[in-house]
C-alpha cells in the first residue's frame, strides 16, 4: 500500500511549496508580504488564504495593493483540509492559463486545531506537492512556531521540500522531505463508535439509508442547510460503496461534541490518493461523488485499509 | 455490529422510492416524481436525452414532487445542458434543495440550465 500512496510524489518542478516558519507578526509580515509584493510586481496573480486574525494584517499591511488579491479567510474556506486543494488552491491556479506562475500563501494548520482534524491538515499538506507536481505555482505555508506543537513543525519539514527557518528570509532544503510517507503516517485507522446508530445497506436500501441517516441527524439536532448536505454525502459513499466498494456497506450516524457524523464503511480500495481534491474537467461524467463531500463537510477524514475503506464526514450543528 | 436501534438491518426496506414522469399538458417538458438516484438514473438521463432531442427552445422540467437528486442526477442535466447549445435550455421547476447545492457548487455558471423556485 505504501508504494500505491507514495506514487504520485515525483519531481515537483517548477512548483515551488515552502514552510514559512515564523515567530511573532513581525516575523509574518517580513516573511509574506514581500512574497505578496513580489509576485504583484511580477504580474502573478497571487491569492491569501489563512486564518482570518493573520489575514487582516497582510490586508492591513498591503494597504492600496490588497486589492489585487484575493484573500480568503482559511477558517472558512478551508475549514475541511480536504477541500483545500480543490476549492481554494486549484480553484485560483486552474483560472489563470497553465504556464503563468500563480502565487499563493496557504495557512491550513493553526493552533486550535483539534487532534480529530490534525491528520487531514497534514495529509493535505503532503498531498498538495503530488495534486501541483509539474504546476507553475509557488505556494507558500505559513507555521507558527511559537504556537504550534513541535511534532506539527518536524511533519511540516516532511511535507515541505523547503523550510524557510524562524528569522530568515531564504529557503533550505528539507533531508526530511518525504510526503507520500506522512500520508501513510496519518491514515489512521477509524475505530467504530459503539453508540452509533448503524445501518447495512445494499443496492436494494440505498434510498431507504439516506432516509435513515437523514432522519437520526435531524434527531440529533442538524437541520437547514446542513441537513440537506449530509443527505447528500450519504448518498454519495453509499453509492459508491455499491458501485465500487463491493456492492455493500455500514453506514453509522451519531453526535459528537458540536458535530453530527455520518459514516461509510465498506470493503473497496480506493487507490487514488487525489481522490476527491481534483477538479473534475467540465466534460467529464461522473466522478464527483468525493469531491462534493469534501466541498459541504466540515471535515473529512478516510482510511485505506487492505480490507476496505472507511470516510467519516462531520457536520456542524 | 450494533443493534440498538429499532433499523432494519439489511435487505429490502418496502418499497424503494422510484422516479416517474408524466408529460406535462400545454407545455413541452414532463412532470417527475420520487427520487434520483442510482437505481432510477436510467430513468433520468432517458428524460434527458429526450429533450435534447426534441429541440424545443425551452423545456419543461417540473420538479417539486423529486424529493432528491444525487449527484451524478445533477451532472446528467448539466451534461444534457451543455449539449443544447443555440439560446436553448432546461427550464427546472421547484427542484429539490440537494439539485440546487451541487448545481451551485459543481456546475456554476452553467448554460442551458434556468432554475425557477415556483
Amino acid at each position: 500500500m505504501t508504494a500505491a500512496l507514495s506514487e504520485p510524489f515525483g519531481p515537483l518542478e517548477p512548483f515551488v511549496h515552502p514552510a514559512l516558519f515564523y515567530r511573532d507578526e513581525q516575523e509574518y509580515l517580513d516573511g509574506t508580504v514581500p512574497f505578496v509584493r513580489d509576485g504583484l510586481e511580477a504580474g502573478e496573480p497571487v491569492a491569501v488564504a489563512v486564518p482570518g486574525k493573520n489575514l487582516a494584517l497582510i490586508r492591513d499591511a498591503l494597504g492600496d495593493a490588497a486589492g489585487d488579491v484575493r484573500l480568503l479567510d482559511m477558517r472558512e474556506a478551508g475549514r475541511n483540509p480536504g477541500r483545500i486543494i480543490p476549492g481554494v488552491l486549484r480553484a485560483f491556479a486552474d483560472a489563470h492559463p497553465a504556464g503563468r506562475r500563480v502565487r499563493i500563501i496557504g495557512e491550513p494548520i493553526w493552533a486550535g486545531r483539534s487532534d480529530t482534524e490534525y491528520p487531514a491538515c497534514v495529509q493535505h499538506e503532503a498531498l498538495i506537492n503530488a495534486a501541483f507536481r509539474g504546476r507553475t505555482a509557488t505556494i507558500l505555508c505559513p507555521y507558527d512556531v511559537e504556537r504550534l506543537p513541535d511534532h506539527v513543525l518536524t511533519d511540516a519539514y516532511a511535507t515541505h521540500p523547503t523550510v524557510i527557518p524562524s528569522g530568515s528570509r531564504t529557503a533550505r532544503d528539507s533531508d526530511a522531505y518525504a510526503p507520500g510517507a506522512v500520508v501513510d503516517r496519518y491514515n489512521e485507522p477509524l475505530a467504530p463508535v459503539p453508540y452509533a446508530l448503524t445501518f447495512a445497506f445494499d443496492s436494494d436500501s440505498l434510498s431507504h439509508s439516506r432516509h435513515v441517516a437523514v432522519g437520526e441527524a435531524a434527531r440529533l439536532g442538524l437541520g437547514g442547510v446542513k441537513l440537506d448536505d449530509l443527505a447528500l454525502a450519504t448518498a454519495e459513499l453509499t453509492t459508491n460503496s455499491v458501485v465500487h466498494g463491493g456492492g455493500s456497506g455500514v453506514l453509522r450516524v451519531w453526535a459528537e461534541d458540536g458535530y453530527v457524523v455520518c459514516e461509510v464503511r465498506d470493503g473497496g480500495r480506493l487507490a487514488d490518493v487525489l481522490a476527491g481534491r481534483k477538479p473534475v474537467p467540465r466534460d467529464q461524467r461522473g466522478g464527483r461523488g468525493l469531491l462534493l463531500v469534501n466541498l459541504i463537510a466540515d471535515l473529512v477524514r478516510v482510511h485505506r485499509g487492505d480490507d476496505g475503506t472507511t470516510v467519516r464526514c462531520w457536520f456542524a450543528r | 455490529m450494533n443493534t440498538q436501534y429499532p433499523v432494519p438491518a439489511t435487505g429490502p426496506c418496502g418499497p424503494a422510492p422510484g422516479l416517474a414522469v408524466f408529460p406535462l399538458a400545454g407545455r413541452r417538458g414532463v412532470r417527475a416524481a420520487g427520487e434520483v438516484g442510482l437505481t432510477t438514473r436510467a430513468i433520468w438521463e432517458g428524460v434527458l436525452e429526450q429533450a435534447v432531442r426534441e429541440g424545443e427552445d425551452v423545456y419543461y422540467l417540473e420538479l417539486s414532487d423529486v424529493t432528491f437528486v444525487d449527484v451524478a442526477g445533477a451532472g446528467a442535466l448539466a451534461a444534457a445542458a451543455g449539449q443544447l447549445g443555440d439560446g436553448r435550455r432546461f427550464v427546472v421547476r421547484r427542484p429539490p434543495a440537494a439539485l440546487r447545492r451541487t448545481l451551485d457548487l459543481l456546475w456554476p455558471n452553467q448554460t442551458g440550465i434556468e432554475v425557477a423556485p415556483s
